[in-house]
């Protein structure tokens, strides 16, 4: 925060909208630059680091997905992420790209004001590292990091790198039906074979086990013939 | 090959096979009811010529004609009885001819067979003379109405039982032909317009007919699938455009000056924003591709409740005991009870909600304390553009697609609406979605 101002960078292609929230957070205190596109942003980046991005999800060139995934970082700019399509951001939020918050278009330009403020404080507080990522459901404790799982009722049999994985992706999003497609996009990314019975194949073989330390429950159910749904409550464990 | 022909080729065939196996039917029944052949017994042979003989000479001739029989001619004719050679017979005709010559021993007798069709009986014709005592010759000649094998069956009987043998293994092969055709109805009822694509190579048909109409869904399906690609980006860059342009235009509104004025342009953006997502969640639900995941009702309900009340409405919640979970997308149960709790505020200043879960259904009421809706206005008020008040004058708010929209998003979470009037007579909307079973 040099010269005492908070600096807040707004990415977006709209002319308009970044003459206007420029103007607006100047108004409020802010050190404002703003970029239409990736290209412009980095130029910007390279000379000068801001403390928050104000990203639009939809540029033209490389997207504000993209660009989060890119800039997500230990000691890198928050990142308040817009849209412009509502049901994106339910999908976003999936994706947990590491943005610090997210609003959709149009917002009222006090609640962006209040989440900026918000997302600055959280940063200055923010731990050196991230919480531990330890679930607990049914009667399994899982820790994703250290890719261990235990059963309180049963001995849980080794899992294979693919079937901790797809575990991750079912902890990660607990109760929402996931098609094939969208645990094969996520598992893909690490390696996974890319045919579509292979997502069937490795679920059949996760619910085995599992089924074979607790016996008692149907963690996962197959819905309507597009989709599986991991019906545990999930809890953080502290 | 049967298996290559084409289905109506098949068809046409086995309407053949049915025709041979019914008239092989007729002509067994009828040959084993009226009994293998009209052959006159050899007791009536003797018979007749017994009784002719009896006769006078003069009366011989009018006898004759009396013991004329369908099937059976008798002839005298004059003597004398020049003796035939016996003819050369299959077993089973012999069997039956030496009966005769038994019984008739005692009288000259010859056996004429009067057809050389190798295919047939002898017996199907035959003449038999038999020497009178007046050295006449009785000559009866019997023919019979049913052609008989040389076995004894009814000719033709073997070639109706191969011919039924074929129908039985070309019906067979028909229903293994037109198994892919139900596999192919059950694979195309699990198309969904947003859904994967469901792979229908997996059928093997041979008739060209069937490889064409699995092609020809294959193609349907790919281009429903474009077609809402095409729609779905259509309504994503609408909304993205407009929601740019309500963004500018709600920073600009800041810089209005009168306060009223302000608070009426913020309130103009949130209402058309509020049917853009109205109608986009429609359409998606429309075509199904609503996410799914398990919704708390209670909580949800709970969390728009204290939403209504932080802003001063009055709403009402109360909650039965029981697991309220079903399986939807929590956007679109959110807009359903918003909507509804939004209708029952503006027409019947208050909302009364109920939320009771049933054993397959979850039931929410949502009762309000205005006039009510009248009988004949409840069906016509799911469908888009309809209100109630019918001026569309917009003083009242609302473009009348709430309650559609709230059907149409009940639908597609295979649940159901119904409007009826509560208790208090106000309006009550009940709203009933599949409970999701752990």
């Amino acid at each position: 925060m040099r010269d005492g101002k908070p600096q807040i960078m707004i990415v977006d292609d709209d002319s308009e909208i970044r003459r206007l929230l420029a103007a607006f957070l100047s108004r409020e205190g802010f050190g404002v630059r703003d970029a239409a596109d990736a290209a412009q942003m980095d130029a910007i980046l390279a000379r000068t680091q801001p403390d928050l991005i104000v990203l639009d999800l939809m540029l033209p060139g490389e997207d504000g997905l993209s660009i989060c995934r890119r800039l997500r970082a230990p000691g890198g700019p928050a990142i308040l992420m817009l849209t412009a399509k509502s049901d994106e951001i339910d999908r976003v939020v999936g994706l947990e790209l590491g943005a610090d918050d997210y609003l959709a278009k149009p917002f009222a330009p006090r609640e962006l004001l209040a989440r900026i403020r918000a997302v600055l404080r959280r940063v200055a507080e923010r731990p050196a590292w991230p919480p531990a990522r330890r679930y607990v459901f049914d009667a399994f404790i899982v820790d994703l990091d250290a890719r261990q799982i235990t059963c309180k009722t049963g001995q849980m049999p080794a899992l294979t790198t693919g079937e901790f994985d797809l575990l991750a992706c079912f902890v990660e999003r607990p109760r929402r039906v996931l098609s094939r497609d969208q645990i094969l996009d996520r598992l893909r990314g690490r390696g996974a074979e890319p045919f579509d019975r292979s997502a069937d194949m490795l679920v059949s073989r996760l619910r085995r086990k599992l089924k074979s330390a607790n016996p008692s429950v149907e963690l996962i159910r197959t819905v309507r013939n597009n989709g599986y749904l991991f019906t545990a409550t999930v809890e953080t464990l502290a | 090959m049967i298996a290559r022909l084409s289905l109506s080729r098949r068809v046409g065939l086995i309407v053949i096979i049915a025709f041979i196996a019914g008239w092989l039917a007729v002509i067994a029944g009828g040959f084993f009811t009226i009994g293998p052949r009209l052959l006159p017994s050899p007791a009536r042979l003797e018979a007749m010529a017994d009784l002719i003989e009896r006769m006078p000479a003069q009366e011989r001739a009018a006898v004759a004609a009396v013991l004329v029989a369908p099937f059976l001619t008798l002839e005298v004719a004059p003597g004398p009885f020049a003796p035939a050679p016996w003819p050369q017979l299959r077993p089973a005709d012999e069997r039956v001819l030496a009966g005769y010559r038994q019984a008739l021993s005692h009288r000259a007798l010859a056996v004429v067979p009067l057809t050389r069709n190798r295919f047939i009986s002898v017996l199907n014709a035959v003449e038999f003379r038999l020497g009178l005592a007046s050295g006449e010759i009785l000559i009866v000649t019997s023919t019979s109405p049913v052609f008989v094998a040389p076995f004894g069956v009814p000719a033709g009987l073997a070639a109706g039982l191969v011919g039924i043998l074929i129908a039985l293994v070309t019906l067979i092969m028909l229903h293994r032909e037109f198994r892919p055709l139900s596999r192919l109805a059950a694979m195309v009822d699990r198309i969904e317009p947003s859904g994967e694509m469901v792979a229908l190579a997996p059928l093997r048909a041979r008739s060209p007919e069937l490889r064409s109409l699995i092609a020809a869904f294959e193609r349907l399906q790919g281009r429903i699938a474009t077609l809402l690609r095409a729609r779905m980006a259509l309504v994503g860059g609408i909304q993205h455009d407009l929601r740019t342009f309500a963004t500018r235009l709600r920073l600009r509104i800041d810089g209005i000056a009168d306060a009223q004025t302000r608070a009426r342009a913020v309130s103009d953006i949130e209402q058309m924003i509020a049917l853009l997502d109205d109608a986009l969640l429609a359409s998606r639900a429309g075509v199904r591709a609503l996410d799914e995941e398990l919704v708390d009702l209670a909580a949800l309900l709970a969390a728009e409740v204290s939403d209504r009340l932080a802003s001063g409405a009055p709403v009402r919640l109360h909650v039965d005991p029981g697991d309220a979970t079903v399986l939807g997308d929590r956007l679109a149960l959110r807009r359903i009870f918003a909507n509804l709790v939004e209708n029952a505020l503006e027409y019947g200043q208050r909302a009364e909600i109920v939320l009771r879960p049933g054993r397959a259904d979850v039931a929410v009421a949502i009762d309000d304390a205005g006039p009510g809706i009248p009988h004949d206005r409840r069906e016509i008020l799911l469908e888009p553009f309809t209100r109630l008040e019918t001026s569309r004058a917009r003083k009242t708010g609302g473009a009348g697609l709430g309650l559609a929209v709230v059907n149409t998003l009940v639908a597609a979470h295979d649940g159901r609406v119904e409007i009826g009037n509560a208790p208090s007579g106000g309006a009550r909307v009940r709203v009933l979605l599949p409970r999701f079973l752990a």
